[in-house]
């Protein structure tokens, strides 16, 4: 009876964790492994033998153009992902801490953007930023610009992109912080206000170190996706807002396939991704230790 | 034996010619009615929905009106779409697997196509409306003496302009390269561009480049990309931005100055002096298809003048079947559909085989990159 009970009690961890753990293994570990496969010829879409090969590495490697696409893409990313954290503390702040019995409506509200599809409201800017859009007529009305000269930077440019980003990732990120805020101990800040600390001092000494991690994941929780993203700069970018994501996406699918530099491009984007990940979670456990 | 003299008598030297002639007629017509039978059992024999891999729009979202035909004659047999989105996605979903009984490259990727194992040639004999297509494009579907691809829709690559805002100083492809347009020019997202660019800088086959002649069109473009303001690979992306004067100058193809025109914009859809370039696309039959005959029957109601027609009227490409016509006379001349010609030097350059196509695609996507 007592055996049974704990062969029952052993299964069940497996039990719980086997699911998702062969739903990580069948579509992410399995899938890397067939893009790495490819990244040295052990697979190719073309029949016939291919000689397994690093080639695909050394030509990236050794290729100017794509790193320094890399690295205008991971620019563009921490830029986003920076404005975004701004923009969306003081609203997680305000929604958390300032005690508004409406604090879930307007949570609701942050989130409403959701309701339509991605591509429409990447779309909606297309209508807001060009030459005939909302800005340029209003300039237009103003006196300010003539018809003849709107400010054609706004749409199709990198510009565009990074503004796009920042409106679409916006609810993401106030989200975390949110709950990182809303979990804070308040004691805390009654035990500040008692020993005369301002509100900035006790904001700048007690909120903000406390809200770190949020703040964190949050961060990554933007840069990740859009060190990547090829949607938006697709549909608003143009030539100068071309990024990584979206050369990973042409090697697969346009002119000639080439899935080779494709899964090269991809693998790369994946490590240096997973290496900063690995650099803030490093930083989040030692600022735990150490508060500990 | 009374009888037997009678048709001794009946049966003259004239007669056995004119009953020699009635057999025959009746010989072939036999013979026809025979073929025609052999392909009704065929017919009958191939079962399933025909697996047809096309482009977006000349599915079931939209291009309805091009296989009705087929449809109403074959209604157990309606067509299957898988959308392809250029020729190397079609290329990358058949080795993957996909077995469309057919689908539509176009002509620059016949010759590959035909050599890769992946299509089967066309018997003609079985597409009624075959004798009325180009007989131009006809050949450029074939490869070693076969019918490898049945000509469909064409048309030409050139630049479509504002006349009331740009002035060129030639009638030239460098007008995709003027400062003076900075931010108001579309390229086209396809390595044609390098093909473009050979063309531009004087290359005697801007289809074969060397590396030194690759190195050069794609220097050329990357020092000019910055006046590009995007590199369309949608059309109706292009159409809108044009319209709305995000656009002033664009490569773009003639159903493109026919929409701009209808919109009441001041357009000229330029000839280049370098010249424009043409391309037809081209229905290929899936090797091993369990399918043949609906195939053939199904690119026969593509062929014909009303489905043709129907899409020079509302797709604004051209069709092979020449003797369909548009309504629009201003389609008309800009595809010059009263040349047979028109798609060959010295009119145009028309679309061929790239032998080192890989080559050339990594080479425009570095220029994207750069």
């Amino acid at each position: 009876m007592a055996g049974r009970r704990r062969r029952r009690l052993d299964l069940t961890t497996p039990g719980l964790l086997g699911l998702p753990l062969a739903w990580l293994v069948a579509f992410f570990l399995v899938p890397i492994g067939i893009v790495g496969a490819y990244s040295i010829d052990v697979f190719s879409i073309f029949p016939g033998k291919h000689p397994v090969t690093l080639a695909g590495w050394h030509d990236f490697v050794h290729s100017a153009v794509y790193l320094k696409l890399f690295w205008k893409s991971v620019r563009m990313s921490l830029i986003v992902s920076a404005l975004v954290v701004l923009l969306a503390y003081p609203l997680a702040y305000y929604l958390a801490l300032s005690g508004t019995k409406r604090k879930y409506i307007l949570l609701l509200i942050l989130i409403a953007p959701f309701l339509t599809s991605y591509l429409l409201r990447v779309l909606a800017w297309k209508v807001i930023l060009g030459s005939n859009g909302v800005v340029n007529s209003l300039l237009y009305w103003l006196g300010l610009r003539s018809h003849d000269n709107p400010v054609s930077q706004l749409l199709y440019s990198r510009f565009a992109v990074m503004l796009v980003l920042v409106y679409v990732w916006l609810p993401f990120v106030a989200l975390p912080i949110f709950v990182s805020l809303e979990s804070l101990d308040q004691r805390l800040l009654e035990a500040a206000a008692d020993l005369y600390a301002s509100r900035w001092q006790a904001f700048r000494r007690v909120t903000l170190p406390l809200s770190v991690p949020g703040i964190i994941a949050a961060f990554l929780f933007v840069f990740i996706p859009t060190v990547g993203e090829f949607v938006t700069p697709s549909l608003v970018g143009g030539t100068s807002g071309y990024m990584y994501g979206n050369q990973i996406s042409d090697l697969f699918g346009t002119g000639f396939p080439d899935w080779r530099t494709g899964s090269v491009l991809a693998l790369f984007l994946l490590g240096v991704v997973a290496a900063l990940t690995g650099v803030f979670a490093r930083f989040l456990g030692m600022r735990q230790t150490a508060a500990r | 034996m009374k009888g037997e003299e009678l048709i001794e008598r009946r049966v003259s030297r004239e007669d056995f010619l004119k009953l020699g002639a009635a057999a025959g007629a009746a010989g072939l017509i036999a013979g026809r009615a025979g073929a025609a039978d052999a392909a009704r059992s065929h017919l009958e024999k191939e079962s399933g929905r025909l697996q047809v891999l096309d482009w977006p729009g000349y599915g079931n979202d939209g291009g309805q009106a091009m296989f009705a035909q087929y449809v109403k004659k074959y209604p157990q047999n309606k067509p299957q779409f898988t959308v392809m989105t250029n020729e190397s996605d079609a290329l990358a979903k058949m080795h993957a697997g996909l077995k469309p009984d057919l689908f539509r490259p176009y002509v620059g990727w016949v010759k590959y196509f035909a050599t890769s194992g992946l299509v089967q040639p066309w018997d003609p004999k079985l597409i009624t409306n075959f004798k009325d297509l180009n007989p131009l494009m006809v050949k450029a579907g074939q490869y070693q003496g076969k019918q490898w691809g049945i000509p469909a829709d064409w048309g030409f690559d050139a630049i479509l302009y504002r006349t009331d805002k740009v002035h060129p100083k030639a009638d030239s492809w460098g007008l995709l390269f003027d400062e003076r347009y900075k931010g108001k020019i579309a390229w086209f997202d396809d390595l044609g561009m390098l093909v473009m660019a050979g063309f531009y800088l004087g290359f005697k086959d801007p289809y074969k480049q060397t590396d030194a002649q690759l190195q050069r069109a794609q220097k050329l473009l990357i020092s000019k990309k910055h006046v590009a303001r995007t590199i369309w690979s949608s059309e109706t992306s292009l159409d809108n931005d044009f319209a709305a004067g995000d656009l002033w100058i664009a490569y773009a193809w003639p159903n493109d100055w026919v929409i701009m025109k209808k919109k009441g914009l001041k357009v000229r859809y330029m000839h280049p002096k370098e010249g424009p370039i043409s391309w037809v696309g081209m229905f290929m039959l899936g090797k091993g298809t369990p399918r043949p005959h609906l195939a053939h029957a199904y690119v026969d109601a593509w062929s014909s003048v009303k489905s043709a027609k129907w899409l020079e009227d509302n797709y604004g490409y051209g069709e092979a079947n020449t003797k369909a016509r548009p309504a629009s006379s201003d389609l008309l001349r800009a595809l010059q559909l009263t040349n047979p010609r028109a798609v060959a030097e010295p009119n145009a350059h028309f679309d061929r085989d790239i032998p080192r196509r890989a080559v050339y695609a990594k080479k425009w996507e570095e220029v994207k990159a750069a």
